[in-house]
This record gives C-alpha cells, sequence and structure tokens, in this order.
C-alpha cells in the first residue's frame, strides 16, 4: 500500500512537471533554454555514435543530452514496453553503469515514435551531474533513446529534452537515422 | 590481339550476367548449390520457420519445426489439412523417406506476428531415456509464443496429446533439454527480471510434472538490481553430468558473451538470485565485441588438432563455436558470422578464428533480406560432430564448413534454395516508404544421424532436406554418392 501510494505520488510529479507534459507550453524561465551540439563523448560500441548537446540557459543550463538511433530489435510489435526496457536501452550506462531508477517512468510520444521515460541517480565521480533522464522511443523494430544528465531539476531536465526532440530539425534527423541515413 | 579483346568482352558479359543473377533470386530458377544437394522439401505450409529437431522415433524420423508468429499479411495462414487459419506453431513431418516428406500435424501456438506469436522452439526426448518418464511416451518440449513451455506427448506425432504448459512468461526462446537426466534450461522471461529473456532450470525428467530448480541469469538482471543491464540470454547448450558444463550465448546481434558454467553449481549451488548466488557457478566469460552477438554457442570438447600433434601439450583442444544472428536487412549492420573459441584453459577462453561467406562470392547485400550467420545445427551424432558444422546463413543459404582443424575452419559445399510463390519479401525503409525485395532466408539448420541436413526458411519457403556430394562426403567419412 506505502509502495502504491509511493509511486502514484512519483507518477503524479514527474507527469505534472515535466516528461508527460512536453507538449504543453515550455515552463517559464529567465533565460531561453538552448541545446549545443558536443561532440560524441563516448568510445565506440556495439550502435554507431548519435549527437550531443548541451543545455544553456533555462531550466535545463548545463545538462547534457546524448540521441541516438539503435536499430534492429526483435520486440517488433511491442515497442518499448516496460521500465525495464528504458534500463536496458536508455544508454544512460554511456554515463555510467551504476544508476537507480528514482520512480517508474512515463508514457511519452514524440512525432509518430511513442515509447517511456524515466529518471534516474547516478552514481558519477566526474562530477557532471547525479541527476539522469532515460527515454527510449520506439518505431517499428528499431529505438530512438536519448539520455540527459545535469545538475538541476530531473523534471525540468526532461520537458526540456523531449521538446528539443519535438523540435522539426530533431525529429527530421532522428526519422534518417532510424532509416539508416 | 583480337581474341584477346573477344576473350576480355566475353568475360565482362559473363561477370556481368552472373552478378544479375546473384542480385536477385527468380521463382523457378534453379537452386545454387556446390558439393550439396536437394533430396526432398516441404512448403510447411508457408510458414515462418525457426528451430528443426530430427527425432528417430521407432522405425520412423520426425521432423518437428517451430515456426515463427504470422506476417503482416497472412497472419494465421490456413492450414489444408483442416481448412482453418491457424496461428503458427509446430508443424510435424514425416522424413522417414526423405525425398518423400509426409506432413503430419500443424500444431497451432501463439496468435501473433513474427517474434510475438508462434511457438519458435522443440527439443525432443523419448520417455524411455528420461528418468522418470513414460517408457511409451515421446516427449516433445516447446514454447508457446512468449507466453510459455509446453510440453506434449508426440508418441503418436500425428496427434501430440498436451500435458504439461509452464506459463506467466514475458518471453521464450532457444531453450535447452538433456534427454538422460531431464534437466532443462528454459529461455524464459521471468516477470519479476530485469531482461526479456533469462535461464529457468526445471527438472522435466517427469514431463507431466515440472519441478523448478532455480532462476538463473548475469548479475545485474536479476529483481532488485540497479545499474546497467547485461546482455540478454539468447541459449545455452549442456554438456550433461559427464561434461559438467553448460556454455550460454548471450546477445543477438551485440555485445555477445560466452559464459562457461559448472553445471553442478549451476543445479546444487546456492538458489536465491542473488548477484553472489549467480557468480557462484560461472567458471569464465568470454566477451565478444560490440558488434556481435551468440546466438548458439555449440561445444566441441577435446577435439583432436592434426597440426598440434606432435606437441608434448595441447594436442587436443576444446572448442566452441559461436554463431552470431543478424537482424537487419541489406546489410544495415556489421557482418553477424561465426567464431571459434578454445576453451580449453577455462578460465582463459580465447577466439581462435572465424568464418563468414565472403559477400562478393553472391552479391548478397544487394539480394534482399538478411545477410550474416543465424544458426548452426545442434546435434551431436557421431556423423559429423567435430568433423563438420552447417551455419544457417539467411539469403547466403546454408554452408557447410570443414572444422577438423578449428583453427582454420574451410567452407566445402553450400546450397541456396530457389525462392518460391511463398517466399515472402523483406523490406528496407527508403525516402517516402519502403522498398522490398524477394530472397531466400535460411534461418535454422539440422542434421540427423543418417547425414541428411534439414534447413528451413524464415521467409516462408518451408523445408529443404539435403545431402552432401563430392568432396565434402569424404570430409565427414561419408561413403561416396
Amino acid at each position: 500500500m506505502r509502495r502504491a501510494a509511493t509511486t502514484a505520488v512519483a507518477v503524479i510529479a514527474f507527469g505534472a512537471t515535466g516528461v508527460g507534459a512536453y507538449q504543453l507550453a515550455p515552463q517559464p524561465a529567465a533565460t531561453p533554454a538552448h541545446w549545443r551540439e558536443l561532440a560524441w563523448p563516448f568510445p565506440r560500441d556495439g550502435w554507431p555514435a548519435g549527437r550531443a548537446f548541451r543545455c544553456e540557459g533555462g531550466a535545463c543550463d548545463g545538462a547534457e543530452l546524448y540521441l541516438r538511433a539503435k536499430r534492429g530489435f526483435c520486440n517488433c510489435d511491442s515497442g518499448v514496453a516496460d521500465d525495464d526496457e528504458v534500463d536496458r536501452v536508455a544508454d544512460i550506462d554511456l554515463i555510467t553503469p551504476r544508476f537507480a531508477a528514482v520512480a517508474p517512468g512515463e508514457v511519452v510520444r514524440v512525432g509518430e515514435m511513442r515509447g517511456r521515460a524515466r529518471r534516474y541517480d547516478l552514481a558519477t565521480y566526474d562530477g557532471a551531474g547525479p541527476a539522469a533522464v532515460g527515454i527510449a522511443l520506439s518505431r517499428r523494430c528499431d529505438l530512438f533513446v536519448a539520455a540527459a544528465r545535469g545538475r538541476g531539476d530531473a523534471s525540468a531536465m526532461a520537458h526540456a529534452a523531449l521538446v528539443f526532440l519535438a523540435t522539426p530539425e530533431i525529429k527530421s534527423w532522428a526519422m534518417a537515422a532510424l532509416d539508416g541515413k | 590481339m583480337f581474341r584477346c579483346v573477344l576473350i576480355a568482352a566475353a568475360f565482362v558479359l559473363f561477370a556481368g550476367s552472373t552478378s544479375v543473377h546473384a542480385q536477385k533470386q527468380t521463382i523457378g530458377a534453379p537452386p545454387e548449390a556446390s558439393n550439396m544437394k536437394l533430396v526432398g522439401s516441404n512448403d510447411l505450409q508457408a510458414r515462418s520457420a525457426y528451430q528443426p529437431t530430427i527425432h528417430h522415433q521407432g522405425d520412423r524420423w520426425i521432423a518437428y519445426i517451430g515456426h515463427h508468429g504470422g506476417t503482416d499479411d497472412v497472419p494465421a495462414p490456413v492450414n489444408p489439412m483442416t481448412g482453418q487459419a491457424e496461428p503458427n506453431g509446430t508443424s510435424i513431418v514425416d522424413v522417414t523417406d526423405p525425398a518423400h516428406p509426409k506432413y503430419l500435424r500443424h500444431l497451432p501456438g501463439q496468435e501473433g506476428k513474427y517474434e510475438a506469436g508462434g511457438a519458435q522452439m522443440v527439443r525432443v526426448c523419448d520417455g524411455k531415456t528420461l528418468p522418470k518418464g513414460d517408457p511409451n511416451a515421446v516427449y516433445m518440449l516447446r514454447t508457446f509464443g512468449s507466453q510459455a513451455h509446453e510440453i506434449w506427448n508426440v508418441a503418436d506425432p500425428a496427434n501430440p496429446v498436451l500435458l504439461t504448459r509452464i506459463g506467466g512468461l514475458k518471453d521464450t526462446h532457444k531453450s535447452w533439454w538433456e534427454c538422460d537426466t531431464g534437466i532443462a534450461y528454459l529461455v524464459s522471461g521471468a516477470p519479476d527480471w530485469r531482461t526479456r529473456r533469462m535461464t529457468q532450470v526445471y527438472d522435466l525428467s517427469d514431463p507431466a510434472h515440472p519441478q523448478k530448480i532455480r532462476d538463473f541469469g548475469l548479475p545485474g538482471q536479476e529483481p532488485g538490481s540497479t545499474g546497467a543491464v547485461p546482455t540478454e540470454l539468447h541459449g545455452p547448450i549442456s554438456t550433461g553430468p559427464n561434461g559438467n558444463r553448460v556454455y550460454f550465448g548471450y546477445g543477438t546481434d551485440k555485445g555477445g558473451i560466452l559464459q562457461i558454467v559448472d553445471r553442478e553449481k549451476l543445479l546444487h549451488g546456492p538458489k536465491e538470485p542473488t548477484p553472489d548466488n549467480l557468480r557462484y557457478p560461472e567458471i569464465s566469460r568470454l566477451p565478444m565485441s560490440a558488434f556481435n552477438g551468440a546466438h548458439t554457442t555449440f561445444p566441441m570438447l577435446d577435439m583432436p588438432v592434426a597440426e598440434f600433434a606432435e606437441d608434448k601439450d595441447g594436442k587436443t583442444r576444446d572448442i566452441v563455436m559461436i554463431v552470431d544472428e543478424a537482424i537487419l536487412n541489406e546489410c544495415g549492420e556489421a557482418r553477424q558470422m561465426v567464431w571459434f573459441a578454445d576453451v580449453t584453459t577455462e578460465t582463459r577462453p580465447m577466439m581462435i578464428s572465424s568464418y563468414t561467406v565472403p559477400e562478393a562470392s553472391g552479391q548478397f547485400c544487394q539480394r534482399g533480406g538478411r545477410f550474416g550467420s543465424h544458426s548452426s545445427n545442434e546435434s551431436m551424432a557421431p556423423v559429423y560432430y567435430k568433423k563438420m558444422a552447417f551455419i544457417a546463413f539467411f539469403n547466403a543459404g546454408v554452408r557447410a564448413l570443414d572444422i577438423r582443424d578449428p583453427y582454420h575452419p574451410k567452407e566445402v559445399g553450400y546450397f541456396i534454395p530457389a525462392i518460391t510463390q511463398a517466399t515472402d519479401k523483406r523490406c528496407i525503409p527508403v525516402e517516402g516508404g519502403e522498398r522490398c525485395k524477394v530472397a531466400i532466408q535460411t534461418n535454422n539448420v539440422e542434421t540427423d544421424e543418417r547425414g541428411y541436413i534439414y534447413i528451413v526458411d524464415r521467409a516462408n519457403t518451408g523445408l529443404h532436406i539435403l545431402e552432401l556430394t563430392g568432396p565434402a562426403r569424404a570430409v565427414a567419412g561419408l561413403p561416396k554418392n
């Protein structure tokens, strides 16, 4: 019962302030957020490199966002079915293999892609920031994933990341990447 | 000079024509083959096929063939024997006369398309071999889509009887069943585990009364764990109580791991899925490149290697053949292929060789569908064991390898069936839509004790029964045909 209540509160807080509300107007901020592109910071792994960005201004100031397409999964019909899938695929493990989810995730949608987003606490040693958000979206048998980390409020970071994902430039790039271009 | 020009022109024309032929398969064209020939075939009711298991049952040979779910176009093909649309399940085919395979029964599986339905996996044990089995029974263990494992009595293969179902799962896949002990390593998705696929070890020595022994996986996959989740399981192969090892393959086309496990410790060690308890039976791991996964991990222990015959030590080697699975159509990923690991010194396994079909030999990246390896035969019958391996290579058909020197595996034959009206298309995204091609997708392969080779097609082309010809027969020590 206590767990259920905690979960409900977490879902409400998460949904009301961040991910679930990404289609609404951005929250007021002193300076509008701008995402500046960086070099992809991670070593080569099984998927081709993606794109990295740093948030400047706004509620996500200083946060970093890592985006990439992951083509080829077997769960073509079910897509991103649960939070475990977000844990597995959302690239949070690129930042650190030591992370823990802080709450159940939320259903999110960006364009034609549907999936889930989830917040995490990170155990990092580089002082880059203890909060992270993992987002996994599916299109048929392929995934588009995002991982954001920063020092600020995780819900605001998630909101800013989803707003950025929904911009025409990023949506267009994501579709091309999922097409293997 | 003029003659040289003519020869050059003819060569260019010939190369051009074979190139065109190689890129596009056509209905009615002859199969492409070298040192392998077709003996018989069956269309398997145009169902997408996965694991074939060939069982010597009394005086008959029966093929049990698992199926993936249906397609977008045909979610449940019509079974001509019943006139009913049936979700893909298990095909049961009498292959006693391999030239004239006789389709006995289609046993429907879980509704659903592609990997989401069907009944992909099949293993078969005789009741007289299982410690507590009914000696008159023959037991078929199969998956039921992603939901369950089932055991059927197939003593009369045309009229199977359901005995047991182990359900409540979120995924299943390529299980292994020791017929002499009844221990089964069921690839499952236990609802509380963080991975789609892990192992549930069961005692199925009395198939009517399954006894669960434990859950098993890599630390980080267990319930309640945090952090990065290790690559999901694909399938294990056990050497039974004599070999006392289980070789687990994790991954599909990425981040593969070969895990070598002490069977006794796995079965009798502490069972609570804590990180320490999951580590306890592990002897070692061989992490593979992030580019490759481990679909099949096929052990071939104590292999004499001719090159080392005069050496004071290391004359024989313990080898594990690892087969990756290609997932993306038209070479949309790193090449998935075959690897040989020397695990003689178990705590320091090492990759020693590899094999792939040369892409240019058939311009396979342009043919359509997947190109790359998927699976190998898993029969350990003496006819081919430690001598030859057969690899399903999707649009490059089946490949016969001489593996007597696993440090230098060598292709000695191949067979690529012709496509038929039933062969399904394979598509890739292009600007504004899709582009589709039709090509053979040899998915799985198995052999029987007689030496016949059974290949099945993921793109609905059915079953082809093959035999070796020419020099390839000599590799296996088979008489000339």
